[in-house]
């Protein structure tokens, strides 16, 4: 039975195509679906919120895409985006408070040593991993523990808060607002307009769709079209292979952990933007284990060698649509656990029936 | 006579590496007599014990799991769903007339039941359908959390009959100076009187369920299986072990002993919440590993994820003495995590089986 379907299936390049992006189809299934049973949710406005709410799962489910594909899990992203964002707010508000920089100035200067101080934990679980054969689930977890520690000691257990403002006017703000009868303006609301009347403004393109766009079609790239993407899939396919073709493995999965951390470094950088403080990570946040479970939903083993950055970004907007469509519905959103729970398992049988589709 | 000094060393090396876990465990608890003032006492290592008792059980849940080879990240939910299921059977049953004391029993009772099924979901995933372990109670966490919080959505999980407080934090043997002892019940005594509180029962209930499992792991079919199943799968299965079966049995033990975890919570803090465990997935796994079990599997001995359990305990407690917060207690356990494998690694032949 199992083998005559995936012999149908081979036959038919489409059936073929539906079961290797099964993910798509329930994405778009869901969209139809909800469209009928939640009212409101089929509009632009929508569409955006989901988009814009999901920005950090995708950055963490591109980190996780990295690392899964070679063979490892990493399992401190989510707290080492908390770390880079505490880093962040407390860099940009003490120099913000002293009174010497301009706020553009405060701001670059906070992302930028954010980013270059969440390198650190990826640089140590990588040569964990690397070096000492720790295995990835205990070097992350370690590391899981140690960020939380440090990121909650520099914010002293409170968030860093009182932020310029510029900040949240980047991390939400539009390209394009838009009044009848008023013009079209670009980034910023037409002068003399006060917040509360930025209903009336239809609202398109969050800058956050450009910032996310750029970073994943940059990471696609890596992952696709350079030698590094090459060794990654090689390395996660057969490592003595890899290694035999002459691959400096060892340097290269550490080079991962810290382009995983550096991506997570880069969603706490945003999370400041979004939220204007600098938030630690709480412990029901699972941000790692969600971006595992988008990966995993996008088609990726855990066995690593296999997985599309896309197909990833897919699994996340997969989980986001089935929240929103559900609170929009009238479910209680508890439910959206346990729909992530089942959506896996599927994943996993899809995966197990056809091991030859990706 | 060169060698043999060298050899006499590497030996000497050896031993001190098979016994890190003890050597640490002795120097923390110099560390902390030393620079926490009122240490040692009696009613401190009481405390360390009374609050240790959740990590205890997760780690023992955690450790059979990671000695056939998989990984259990659902117990922490499974845990909270626990203390909610337990909290509301009890209120409703002493609502509908019950006696306290029956009330309190059968709702424990068939919460631990209730508590075999994601178990048994989750064994059957790894088992049957070759979900990777990971995945499959990364799923169970979800549906449990939700789970928790829907039951949650009708109201708080409190409102426990006071008898509950009185197991929870009751001790089990009281005695004043001059007057006797009494047992679970506090004497009365006139005010001022110092009375003496021995063994918290929920210590008493956790370390009789630690010790049943340490047989059942040491000493049974059961556990040779277990350890077999963790060192070489083919093996096992050709030497005719019912390795599905097993495996199955593994989760379904795993999340029985979470539950029982959330039960003690639920005695010992008198609610439910839904994420009562969550942060305790990276203290069971790290005292497991502290205890010299390797995660792929055939590795580890209750005893020792005992002794990492209690590790992790006292440094909790000793740092909230010396009244540095709990944040550090994370990079602690961390670092000590890490610690722990790397000494796995440079000493190979240390570690445990039995």
């Amino acid at each position: 039975m199992k083998g005559n379907l995936n012999l149908i299936i081979e036959q038919s390049r489409l059936l073929k195509a539906i079961a290797r992006n099964w993910a798509f189809c329930f994405l778009i299934f869901f969209v139809v679906l909800f469209s009928f049973t939640g009212k409101g949710f089929l509009s632009i406005v929508n569409f955006q919120n989901i988009v814009h709410l999901s920005v950090i799962a995708m950055f963490m489910a591109a980190a996780e895409t990295f690392v899964i594909i070679s063979g490892g899990i990493d399992l401190s992203v989510g707290f080492v985006m908390g770390l880079s964002s505490v880093t962040a707010g407390k860099i940009i508000q003490t120099l913000f408070n002293s009174g010497n920089y301009s706020v553009g100035v405060c701001i670059l200067i906070g992302s930028v040593i954010a980013l270059v101080v969440s390198l650190i934990p990826g640089l140590i679980s990588g040569i964990m991993i690397a070096k000492f054969k720790v295995p990835p689930f205990i070097a992350t977890l370690g590391m899981w523990g140690i960020t939380n520690g440090i990121a909650l000691k520099i914010c002293e257990g409170f968030p860093v808060a009182s932020l310029p403002d510029a900040l949240t006017k980047i991390g939400n703000g539009y390209t394009i607002y838009f009044k009848k009868g008023s013009g079209i303006n670009f980034f910023s609301l037409p002068e003399g307009v006060a917040n509360n009347q930025i209903r009336e403004y239809l609202r398109l393109i969050p800058i956050s769709f450009i910032i996310i766009f750029i970073v994943i079609f940059v990471l696609r790239h890596i992952l696709n079209n350079t030698t590094f993407g090459q060794h990654t899939y090689a390395i996660g396919g057969n490592e003595d292979a890899a290694i035999r073709s002459g691959i400096n493995v060892q340097k290269h999965i550490i080079k991962i952990y810290m382009l995983s951390a550096f991506i997570a470094g880069m969603a706490g950088v945003f999370n400041v933007f979004q939220t204007g403080i600098g938030n630690f990570t709480t412990f029901g946040a699972m941000y790692e284990l969600f971006g595992v479970a988008a990966v995993v939903i996008g088609g990726a083993s855990l066995m690593g060698g296999k997985g599309r950055l896309l197909a990833s970004i897919i699994g996340v907007l997969l989980i986001a649509v089935l929240e929103n469509g559900l609170l929009i519905s009238g479910v209680e959103p508890f439910y959206r656990y346990i729909a992530v729970g089942f959506l896996l398992i599927l994943a996993i049988v899809i995966d197990q029936l056809f091991p030859d589709l990706f | 006579m060169q060698s043999l000094m060298t050899q006499k060393n590497k030996d000497l090396l050896l031993k001190i590496g098979k016994q890190w876990a003890v050597i640490f465990f002795v120097a923390e608890i110099i560390f902390f007599g030393l620079t926490a003032k009122g240490f040692f006492t009696v009613n401190v290592f009481q405390i360390v014990l009374f609050f240790g008792t959740a990590v205890m059980l997760m780690a023992v849940a955690e450790l059979f799991v990671i000695i056939t080879g998989g990984i259990d990240l659902s117990v922490g939910y499974v845990m909270g769903l626990s203390t909610i299921i337990a909290t509301k059977l009890i209120v409703y049953f002493s609502a509908s007339g019950m006696p306290e004391f029956w009330g309190i029993f059968f709702g424990i009772i068939i919460t631990l039941v209730l508590g075999l099924i994601p178990g048994l979901i989750n064994g059957l995933l790894v088992s049957r359908l070759n979900v990777p372990p990971f995945i499959a109670t990364f799923s169970m966490l979800g549906i449990s959390h939700g789970v928790s919080e829907l039951l949650l959505t009708e109201g708080a999980a409190k409102n426990l009959p006071h008898l509950a407080n009185v197991i929870g934090n009751g001790h089990f043997l009281y005695f004043v100076k001059g007057g006797g002892f009494s047992f679970f019940a506090r004497p009365e005594v006139a005010r001022g009187v110092k009375v003496f509180e021995l063994f918290p029962n929920v210590v008493v209930i956790t370390l009789i369920i630690v010790a049943i499992f340490a047989f059942v792991l040491s000493k049974t079919v059961f556990g040779i299986h277990t350890y077999a199943i963790g060192g070489n799968e083919d093996s096992a299965i050709r030497s005719g072990i019912n390795v599905k079966n097993h495996i199955t049995k593994i989760y379904m033990l795993s999340s029985l002993l979470a539950s029982s975890a959330g039960v003690i919570y639920m005695l010992k803090y008198v609610t439910g919440k839904a994420d009562a465990g969550a942060s305790l997935l990276l203290d069971s796994i790290a005292a497991v590993v502290i205890g010299g079990a390797c995660l792929t599997g055939g590795k580890g001995t209750v005893w020792r994820t005992i002794l990492g359990a209690v590790i992790i305990a006292v440094l909790e407690t000793g740092l909230r003495i010396l009244g540095i917060p709990t944040f550090d207690k994370y990079i602690m356990v961390g670092v000590i995590l890490i610690l722990a494998v790397l000494i796995d690694r440079i000493f190979p032949e240390t570690t445990y089986k039995e």
